[in-house]
């Protein structure tokens, strides 16, 4: 009995999984690069065709033209050549044995085998959290800020937006002078100006929220940590009057990357928050600013840092403000912790010729 | 009927013995297997690729990080001339297997049969690294998309 898996109309899809034949997928794609590579082989003789049939040849359309002309030609063979070497190269190979290749390619050498090894595969490297000394205790750690982003791309929007309605209003306002009023152009106008102030005014609050209640500050006395380490915190706040609560925790995040047709959305859930301290009607006189230590300890068992391309778990202190007179925030401060000590000679290993990973794909 | 020609419809099956029963190793440690094919028939294995990695699960797109790879193609060591192999590897400092929400990772070793005129076969036998309990999640979880 012939047992050949025809192709599919449709099958399932997220992401790069997908449930049908990956010999039907590779040969669909290994034809639409051959396609795009043909069209470009077709357009380049065409098109050589019609210079060398020419009269005076070359010098007749010149060279510029001549390789404006070659830009679609080109940008198909390069697309088409590029994609059908690359399936040619991963063609007959298994996922692990691509991933192999791409991470360690001596291990296709005769010896078969992967001759040096990262210290803590996935961990992310910890160099940019350590090269800043504090001033109280040995590290002061970098404020990850994607308000900072939030208020950029609010200004970004406000400045484009707003430039639209200037250029809409300058020529409505030419067109009244002159005697011509453009009643759909006005009518139109109205919407993008209520638009445009809505722009200004959130980019304002959102700037006057990053700024107004002053700096964080962490420190911590050892980096990298490892579970069960017990570690000491510095907390410098600054701004001025009263702060209803300010308290520290020690926050688990996983992060998830993927698509979602052609969008990529990335996911992130708080896992463990262990709060460590806690401080209750402050007072911050003009020019001081709150200090504070306190110390955690990273949960025994804990999961260490990982990241790899598409998911992510991260440690971090999360720094809980509530203003008096302004919106509560949280500022994080990602640290790295490594894994669990499995015996004294961990670090003093020297380097496997298997053992050696590599991350994503 | 069964046969050695093309049609014939195998079920092939790897049986793996690691060294250790529970299957359980520390970051670092070697793993041991010993691994036994049946259910090849007649059919002549080209290519046997035997890896040990670590795979994401969950929410996001899987990543993969290979920690030992080998690919053997000499007839000799391959169905059906010899069914039974082992191999060891060590195992790198991280990452660990982690049971997490939407994140999860997971360590395993795949045996992979090329077969002539055939479609490839894998086998795939998860072991633990480390001895992390799962997360249970203490609050309410927060998820943001953007």
């Amino acid at each position: 009995m012939v047992s050949i898996r025809l192709p599919r109309l449709f099958e399932k899809k997220r992401g790069s999984r997908r449930t049908g034949s990956q010999a039907w997928g590779r040969a669909g794609e290994a034809c639409f690069y051959a396609a795009l590579l043909a069209a470009g082989m077709v357009f380049t003789a065409m098109l050589g065709r019609r210079i060398v049939e020419a009269p005076g040849g070359l010098a007749s359309i010149g060279l510029w033209m001549w390789l404006l002309t070659l830009l679609l030609p080109g940008a198909l063979l390069s697309i088409g050549g590029s994609g059908l070497a690359r399936l040619i190269h991963g063609w007959g190979r298994s996922e692990e044995g691509m991933a192999a290749l791409r991470r360690f390619p001596e291990m296709f050498q005769p010896s078969g085998r992967a001759s040096e090894a990262e210290p803590f595969p996935s961990v992310p490297p910890w160099e940019n959290l350590n090269n800043s000394p504090g001033t109280i205790l040995r590290y002061r750690l970098p404020l990850e800020s994607p308000e900072s982003w939030s208020v950029f791309g609010f200004g970004l929007f406000a400045v484009l937006w707003n430039a639209v309605v200037v250029l809409l209003a300058v020529t409505a306002g030419v067109g009244f002078v002159g005697g011509q009023t453009d009643w759909l152009l006005l009518s139109i106008l109205v919407p993008f100006v209520a638009i445009g102030v809505a722009g200004v005014v959130i980019f304002v609050r959102a700037l006057v929220l990053q700024t107004a209640v002053g700096p964080t500050q962490i420190e911590i006395a050892d980096h990298p940590l490892r579970p069960g380490d017990r570690c000491d915190v510095y907390l410098g706040q600054g701004g001025r009057g009263m702060f209803r609560r300010i308290a520290l925790s020690l926050e688990l995040e996983e992060l998830a990357t993927f698509r979602q047709g052609t969008d990529t959305r990335t996911e992130r859930r708080v896992v463990h928050e262990i709060p460590f301290a806690e401080w209750r009607a402050i007072s911050i006189a003009p020019g001081r600013r709150f200090e504070e230590r306190a110390s955690f300890e990273v949960p025994a068992e804990a999961m260490h840092s990982f990241a790899s391309l598409h998911n992510a778990v991260t440690w971090r202190i999360a720094v809980h403000v509530e203003p008096a007179k302004w919106p509560r925030f949280t500022r994080h401060f990602p640290i790295i912790v490594l894994p669990q000590r499995t015996g004294p000679a961990l670090l003093n290993v020297p380097p496997s010729r298997l053992a050696v990973v590599g991350s994503g794909r | 009927m069964m046969s050695g020609s093309l049609q014939e419809r195998l079920e092939p099956r790897v049986i793996t013995e690691f060294d250790r029963p529970s299957r359980r190793y520390d970051p670092e440690e070697t793993v041991r297997l010993r691994y036994h094919v049946t259910g090849t028939g007649d059919a002549v294995v080209r290519v046997i690729e035997r890896s040990a990695l670590w795979y994401s699960e969950g929410k996001g797109e899987e990543d993969l990080g290979v920690c030992f790879f080998e690919r053997l193609t000499d007839p000799q060591g391959l169905p059906p001339h010899t069914r039974r192999g082992e191999f060891a590897f060590r195992l790198p400092a991280s990452p660990m297997t982690y049971e997490g929400t939407i994140v999860k990772i997971r360590w395993c070793v795949r045996i992979r049969l090329f077969f002539v005129g055939r479609r490839d076969f894998v086998s795939e036998h998860v072991f633990d690294v480390g001895e992390l309990p799962p997360v249970q999640l203490p609050l309410q979880p927060r998820a943001v998309g953007r």
